[in-house]
């Protein structure tokens, strides 16, 4: 019976045909649990998923953070700043947030170039982000690449290449290390839908689930791949199905829904870190931006649906919303945290640009390790 | 003299490291159970264990990823490819991910990749390639290439403790040679005590004085032999075995050109886009005024690898060809 709900409702949020949320009524109070060729849909009320104030408030200061980082780049390169291009991850900051935040300080996280949030969650400081962007000395990779191709070592964040699934064997390679040294620590990592089409996403979730390594991989299923469509990238009706061919749990969430997305990966992640093997999370968002700075993605997204479907699914909204109406927090306790988001994402900036350029000299001494 | 193999050397350099640091592991295809396609590993899963020797799924680029992946976390992976030809597969975790990564202030990658390389009788297009033609180009990464017995264990220790990414060419053509068998420059004993060979220095396998021949690999029997004819026709060839690819030991190549002034390139790999053209350029720019003749290269012709025996054998430089260019250089 779970199979033909799948079947019948909607996944496909084409541009032509957003006005068929069914797919996502589902999603609002439920999520899908695939385990042992069983589906399961689980019903929840979001509400319930608050446990404590403070961490609430935690949340909503770094999702809001995440998102005034990303427009402060945004306008940083309107005004020249970045050299070469920048990604942003808007839409997806609640799924970045949500999951990275359920991370111990020395679980390892391999992000995507849409995650800032998960940057932000683990610790990665603003104006450490920022001045990556910028091409400047005090980013972590001291100028030497740009946007999102960072990692933050003090935090146990890796870098990421440019060539998408790459980072998936990556991340199996890290779990592989904890189970290695029998540490009980579990690994994060994120790929696009984009990314799933690709070998190395085969090769990486096949080793880690015949090794049973600790690792969780959340798919970010954004909608597009660049300027791809979902129905030209793959046949499946969910990406969280190909979880039974790897013989490893998988979980359908709405990833806009930041709570739930903690809720699951603290589930999951839990489960990795006892040695249950991988687990595979497809996270429904939409790409609320172009691919990169660069693109015109009015070209190819019908950017009025884009907008109606914002307006019940941002992430950053939703979670406003939830935690006005669960009543735990005041509707000026969410604006104190906005505002507070928004003086550090400038403060940051401010830092980041002050930031010396890096010098060349010596250079070419420093292709090597000693 | 204890008459160890090439294979034996690179076993026991392998044994010896994973005893002495337990952060050194094997990955691979078949490397456990099997002893791997060569059977270097041949009783290493017994010793050191599932966790150790890792049999992985057939997936050159995942379990390349996977070994890298490890080795940002400080262990030290050495990962077996079956044959060379197959990190094509492995292409983008080594050059974009493992090589560039220390100089993005992204961390040490320790690791090692054993390449066994070269032509075996009619092994055909896709089991006997010489793959440092394809690395060569890329700032961050190392590659070794052992000629003999001696050099491969020490160089393996070496490159295993190397905090770099690290090609380690080995030649399938050499891995039955006993020591006792080799010409005598290579015929080095290996010691009973721990030891290391240098990444980055050449060893000069016999001093000459008229011409300077400079291999690596497969190729340096054939120079051997060549240089022991010309030196029975009155002139002294200097044999010199690059043995490290990247770093590549310039001050021996640019001494030895200085002192003799000709210089043969020879390697197994094809000339076009070869070694020899980059260091060939090298000595024009930093050593044209010792130069009494150009530079001559030789190398294996621009075609794939064929596999019919008298394709194969017009493939790969010969020793004829070798002879005549000496003589020319002699002559010039």
């Amino acid at each position: 019976m779970d199979h033909q709900k799948i079947q019948k409702n909607k996944h496909r949020a084409l541009p032509s045909d957003f006005s068929d949320l069914n797919f996502f009524k589902d999603l609002e109070n439920h999520f899908l649990e695939v385990k042992d060729l069983e589906m399961s849909w689980i019903e929840f009320e979001t509400p319930n998923l608050i446990s404590n104030k403070e961490k609430a408030l935690r949340l909503h200061f770094l999702i809001t953070l995440t998102r005034t980082i990303e427009e402060e780049l945004d306008s940083a390169f309107r005004a020249g700043h970045i050299p070469g291009t920048a990604f942003f991850g808007r839409g997806n900051e609640g799924a970045s947030v949500g999951s990275a935040f359920c991370l111990k300080d020395d679980e390892w996280l391999v992000p995507m170039h849409r995650n800032c949030g998960s940057h932000i969650a683990k610790g990665h400081p603003p104006e450490s982000i920022m001045a990556h962007f910028f091409g400047r000395k005090d980013g972590p990779s001291e100028g030497r690449d740009g946007n999102f191709h960072m990692g933050y070592r003090p935090k146990n964040i890796t870098q990421l290449i440019s060539h998408i699934g790459t980072m998936v064997p990556i991340a199996t390679g890290l779990a592989w290390a904890e189970k290695y040294r029998k540490t009980n620590r579990a690994v994060l990592t994120h790929i696009g839908e984009g990314g799933t089409s690709s070998g190395d996403f085969h090769e990486g979730i096949n080793f880690a689930s015949v090794q049973k390594l600790p690792l969780v991989i959340i798919i970010d299923n954004n909608q597009y791949a660049y300027k791809t469509l979902l129905e030209k990238q793959y046949a499946c009706k969910s990406l969280v199905l190909k979880s039974t061919g790897y013989g490893i749990p998988g979980y359908l969430v709405d990833g806009t829904n930041i709570l739930l997305v903690n809720y699951i990966c603290e589930l999951a992640l839990e489960m990795a870190r006892k040695g249950e093997g991988p687990i595979l999370i497809e996270s429904i968002t939409m790409r609320a931006s172009g691919h990169s700075v660069y693109d015109k993605f009015s070209d190819y997204v019908d950017i009025e649906d884009m907008n109606l479907w914002l307006e019940k699914r941002d992430p950053i909204k939703r979670y406003d919303q939830f935690l006005i109406n669960s009543g735990i927090v005041t509707q000026k306790e969410i604006e104190d945290s906005h505002l507070k988001a928004n003086e550090r994402a400038s403060l940051a900036k401010d830092i980041a640009l002050k930031s010396p350029f890096p010098k060349a000299e010596g250079m070419e001494n420093e292709i090597f390790a000693d | 003299m204890n008459n160890k193999t090439y294979s034996d050397a690179i076993r026991e350099a392998l044994w010896e490291e994973m005893e002495r640091d337990e952060n050194v592991y094997l990955i691979g295809e078949d490397i456990g159970l099997g002893g791997g396609a060569f059977y270097i590993t041949k009783g290493f899963h017994e010793k050191f264990g599932d966790l150790r020797v890792v049999d992985t799924p057939l997936s050159e680029a995942g379990f390349t990823g996977s070994a890298i992946g490890s080795s940002l976390a400080g262990l030290r992976p050495v990962v077996e490819f079956q044959f060379a030809d197959f990190v094509t597969e492995s292409f983008k975790m080594i050059v974009d991910f493992a090589a560039g990564n220390f100089f993005r202030k992204m961390g040490e990658v320790p690791i090692v990749f054993r390449l066994p390389a070269g032509a075996l009788t009619s092994a055909g297009p896709f089991h006997s390639q010489n793959p440092e033609i394809w690395f060569f180009g890329t700032p961050g990464i190392k590659i070794v290439a052992p000629s003999n017995s001696y050099d491969a264990k020490g160089l393996m220790k070496s490159a295993i403790r190397d905090n770099n990414p690290v090609i380690f060419i080995e030649y399938k053509k050499f891995y039955n040679y006993p020591t006792s068998e080799l010409p005598a420059p290579l015929r080095i004993e290996i010691p009973e005590e721990d030891y290391e060979v240098t990444i980055g220095k050449a060893r000069i396998l016999s001093e000459g004085k008229d011409i300077s021949l400079i291999t690596y690999g497969t190729t340096v029997l054939q120079a051997l032999k060549a240089a022991e004819q010309i030196s029975e026709e009155g002139a002294s060839v200097e044999v010199i075995d690059l043995r490290t690819i990247i770093p590549f030991d310039k001050e021996t190549i640019i001494d030895s050109v200085k002192k003799t002034g000709k210089i043969l390139f020879l390697h197994e790999a094809r000339k076009q886009g070869g070694i020899s053209g980059e260091l060939s350029s090298l000595i024009s720019e930093e050593a044209f005024e010792y130069l009494d003749a150009p530079p001559i290269r030789i190398g294996a012709i621009n075609t794939p690898v064929p596999l019919s025996p008298p394709l194969e054998k017009a493939y790969l430089p010969n020793t004829q060809e070798i002879l005549i260019a000496l003589r020319d250089l002699l002559e010039y």
